[in-house]
């Protein structure tokens, strides 16, 4: 009994596994704003280091000779 | 950066298999038939699972060959998580074999003690990977970024602790609670159960992503390679809970 009913349960699932697993998620699973970004994190990091190591221009100061007062 | 900062320092995924990010750049270029399905995924799941029960099959037959197996099994998921994804298609079907074999010997082991245990955690397991399956397709459960923070931390916090219990155990101490079957046991059990069973979430959300967002093919098998790791940790914590029950 007992290999019966876990044995049918494992066909089961791996027969719904393979069945719901080729079918696109719900629209209501797609599109929402706070999804993970698995593929967008790694450029995300590397923009910002980028920005982090921007050199900051400065305007040249005028460079006086002080040496006569 | 993200706000969290354990997640800019460790990653983002609860999964060990997913501690580092994927870059898209080209995706764009990539040929239709060279990038990322579902379809692709899930079948290179059932290679994955067929070659871990055949594996099992081995190891039922020769539970000597289970340590050996389990070490070669790690080292083969080490070898695929730090060294380059694209060569997930050539080392997961052998941890998929060899991870077989562990559980082949760990399970009549348990069978030995508590006949019929393997059947269940092995429905059990299929079970709850349909369940979850099922809840993620249709939205029930909406995996977040803090969703990822929390399963991450918990993930680390158990595997720290297992560490720990390990390292213990070389000096004849240990962590107790961990292997008591009373209610602190269980209710441990229960908490790891439920923290790898929500790693799964994890891991279809990351296929569902990466078919969608056309990652190149060979993330297939990565993506097969992260479930297979989570069902096989799932297992052995199904196996535990329902050995501490029965030991009752």
């Amino acid at each position: 009994m007992n290999i019966l009913i876990f044995g049918l349960l494992t066909i089961i699932s791996l027969f719904i596994f393979l069945k719901l697993g080729k079918i696109k998620a719900s629209t209501k699973q797609l599109n929402r704003e706070n999804r993970i970004k698995w593929t967008q994190n790694q450029n995300q990091t590397l923009n910002e280091n980028a920005d982090n190591s921007k050199t900051v221009e400065v305007k040249p100061s005028q460079i006086s000779d002080q040496s006569d007062k | 950066m993200s706000k969290h900062s354990a997640l800019n320092t460790f990653g983002r995924s609860g999964n060990p298999a997913f501690s580092r990010n994927f870059n898209l750049a080209g995706a764009g270029a990539i040929a239709r038939e060279d990038r990322m399905t579902l379809d692709g995924a899930v079948n290179k799941t059932v290679i994955l699972l067929s070659l871990c029960f055949a594996g099992a099959f081995i190891g039922w037959n020769t539970p000597a060959l289970t340590m050996p197996a389990l070490i070669v099994g790690a080292i083969l998921s080490f070898v695929t998580i730090f060294r380059s994804p694209t060569k997930a298609g050539s080392t997961a079907p052998f941890y998929a074999a060899f991870q077989g074999v562990a559980l082949g010997g760990i399970t009549v082991f348990a069978e030995a003690q508590y006949p019929g245990i393997g059947i269940q955690a092995i429905g059990l397991t299929f079970g709850i990977l349909a369940s979850l399956l099922f809840c993620y397709k249709t939205g029930i459960i909406k995996p977040t970024e803090n969703f990822r923070l929390m399963i991450f931390s918990a993930t680390m916090g158990i595997g720290l602790l297992y560490l720990v219990s390990f390292v213990m155990s070389f000096f004849g101490s240990g962590i107790g609670f961990i292997h008591s079957n009373g209610l602190f046991g269980i209710g441990f059990s229960l908490f790891v159960v439920g923290i790898a069973a929500l790693n799964l979430v994890l891991d279809f959300d990351f296929i569902e992503e990466g078919a969608d967002q056309g990652l190149p093919k060979h993330m297939e098998w990565y993506g097969a390679f992260s479930l297979m790791v989570t069902l096989v940790w799932l297992y052995i914590e199904i196996l535990r809970l329902l050995m501490k029950l029965r030991s009752r």
